[in-house]
């Protein structure tokens, strides 16, 4: 059974209904050029933007009437950025996961100490538990807002751009503590930029172009040459590192002869 | 923020208040000696009208009282807008409410109402304030989403408007009426009377116990928006709740004293120092920093300039202005800095 559905989901005039369904333990790649309407729809299935049309179920329960504390305990979401200027140190950010699960007065019982405890063990950032979030790196930092949504405990993770504003070595790091959270079993949908982690670190992945669904699939069926050219304008080569043995991308920009072989 | 610098810092506060309001009960042009001031309560209580009783029951206790329970209102009231507008430089003027309410208590006194029905005064600055904060709500709110910094902008204009109807109201008031004005718009504490005390008492504590229900919330939107919601704040029921009860505390507090500025600025932005940003250490503390602060400061007014008395609201903005230009100062650096 799927655990996130959504059925005909829109946010007119942005994005033009979209059904789609997802089992848990994938991690799942939202893609698409700028201004496809990848974060619309992140923020439309979290409830952030309330839907003009449609219905987002998990789990078979449809969020459409469940107030913004309730939905949460299904679903948690992570915008782009992080503010490098919040006043409060790792283990107290975490710690807002519990907002929808504990009331002010029960925040600090021992389950929800454990949950906060496990979620920081989880992203590795015990050491960090008691240090400002102000004096951290922008890895740890977004590893601590995957740890608050861990905290959470809801079973569907959106994070929007997760590894955008990372170098290399944390936007590396960050895929692969998400691929390890979907083999516990969580269902991760992100926004990404980065098409060559996309292949390489999703299971399946969705096309978003022009505020339309154009195509949605495990990443061996969508990521071909002709869905490169039309949605991306890139002439594409798809190749098999010869070293590390993950799925390459060379990508070059779509000439003006190109053009007339994007058919799909 | 370790918690042994946080119960420090409380237990100082406690005893800076009690400390402020001995200096407030026993200082003055009649002095009041500490060890008489419960007898003089017991006495004025009791009936026992002696001169003493009279000055420590009837004019410093309820005078104290007002102070501290202003001074309460006003802090937290700052601490709480400048996390919903995620700005340490915001406080009650910011939302247009103490202009709004200073117009509509100018109003009755221009009217000429104010002088008939004691009521009235306190209820035209109440309607006018939270008129106008309504008012700026509607216009920075579309598809039920609130632009803060519409909201800003709209209270600077309203606040204006406001300004420029009271400087009218003043230019054609007579003399007489204009003294009254001008002494209530520099805000006072004298002629505090235990039927304020009273109103004030149930607002601020009410209002202090559904700031510390919400604290948690505040704290989360300090993260920003997306990430409260994310975690299942309802942030636009949290906006307007806490605008609301702040407009309310506000408008109870301008139509009792006047308008007296800076009390929610200072007081906030010295405790973050101290107990972090916690709101459920900040907003108590803030209450009790705030009642130090204005007790303080009416003991300043009384006696700095003694037999003559200075409104309170001159002290505040003495000691506010300065202060709110060397927080612009520190921000302008660590702007340059990054």
């Amino acid at each position: 059974m799927s655990l996130l559905r959504l059925r005909d989901v829109s946010q007119q005039p942005i994005l033009e209904p979209l059904t789609a369904s997802f089992q848990g333990g994938r991690v799942v790649g939202l893609i698409g050029p700028n201004g496809a309407g990848k974060s619309t729809l992140l923020k439309t299935i979290v409830g952030l933007l309330p839907a003009t049309g449609g219905d987002v179920q998990v789990d078979g329960i449809s969020l459409k009437k469940l107030s913004p504390r309730q939905r949460a305990r299904f679903i948690s979401y992570l915008p782009q950025s992080i503010a490098e200027d919040i006043p409060y140190t790792v283990a107290e950010f975490v710690q807002m996961g519990r907002y929808s699960r504990a009331p002010i007065w029960a925040s600090r019982t021992t389950h929800h100490r454990l949950a906060v405890k496990d979620a920081l063990a989880l992203m590795g950032l015990t050491a960090l538990a008691e240090v400002p979030l102000q004096h951290i790196s922008g890895g740890e930092r977004q590893r601590a807002g995957i740890a608050r949504c861990l905290a959470q405990e809801s079973p569907v993770l959106l994070l929007d751009e997760p590894i955008s504003n990372l170098d290399v070595f944390y936007q590396l790091d960050i895929l692969t503590e998400l691929r390890k959270l979907a083999a516990a079993g969580y269902l991760i949908v992100i926004a990404i930029h980065h098409l060559e982690f996309a292949l390489r670190f999703c299971d399946e992945v969705v096309v978003l172009k022009d505020g339309r669904l154009y195509t949605h699939g495990s990443v061996e069926s969508v990521f071909t040459r002709d869905m490169l050219a039309e949605v991306f304008r890139v002439n594409a080569q798809l190749f098999v590192d010869p070293t590390h043995h993950h799925p390459r991308l060379s990508l070059a920009p779509l000439g003006a002869n190109d053009s007339t072989n994007t058919g799909k | 923020m370790s918690r042994r610098r946080v119960t420090w810092t409380f237990v100082a506060l406690v005893v800076g208040v009690v400390i402020a309001s001995i200096l407030e009960i026993c200082i003055g042009p009649m002095g009041i000696p500490i060890r008489q001031i419960v007898p003089d309560t017991i006495a004025y209580v009791t009936g026992q009208h002696s001169t003493d009783a009279l000055v420590v029951g009837a004019i410093r206790l309820p005078r104290l009282l007002v102070a501290l329970l202003v001074g309460a209102a006003l802090a937290t009231t700052g601490a709480v807008l400048q996390a919903v507008f995620k700005n340490p430089m915001s406080d009650p003027g910011v939302i247009g409410v103490s202009s709004g309410s200073a117009m509509g208590a100018i109003l009755t006194i221009q009217l000429g109402i104010s002088a008939t029905r004691l009521w009235a005064r306190p209820v035209g600055a109440f309607i006018c304030g939270i008129g106008v904060v309504v008012l700026i709500y509607r216009l920075a709110t579309v598809r039920q989403r609130t632009n803060l910094y519409a909201l800003l902008l709209a209270g600077v204009a309203v606040s204006s408007l406001c300004s420029a109807i009271i400087t009218l109201i003043l230019s054609l008031s007579p003399l007489q009426t204009m003294e009254e004005m001008l002494f209530w718009l520099m805000g006072g504490l004298d002629g505090s009377s235990w039927s304020e005390v009273l109103l004030l008492a149930v607002f601020v504590f009410a209002s202090l116990v559904v700031f510390l229900i919400i604290g948690w919330a505040l704290d989360i939107m300090l993260t920003g928006e997306e990430h409260a919601e994310g975690v299942g704040v309802p942030v636009q029921r949290i906006k307007q709740l806490s605008l609301g009860i702040c407009a309310l505390l506000v408008a109870v507090c301008v139509s009792t004293t006047g308008v007296i500025s800076f009390v929610g600025l200072i007081v906030p932005h010295l405790l973050r120092g101290f107990v972090g940003s916690t709101h459920r250490y900040l907003i108590p503390a803030s209450a009790l920093g705030g009642a130090i602060l204005l007790s303080l400061s009416d003991l300043v007014a009384r006696m700095a300039f003694s037999p003559v008395e200075l409104n309170v609201g001159i002290v505040t903005a003495c000691l506010g202005a300065p202060f709110f230009l060397y927080l612009l100062f520190q921000r302008q650096r660590a702007w340059q800095r990054s």
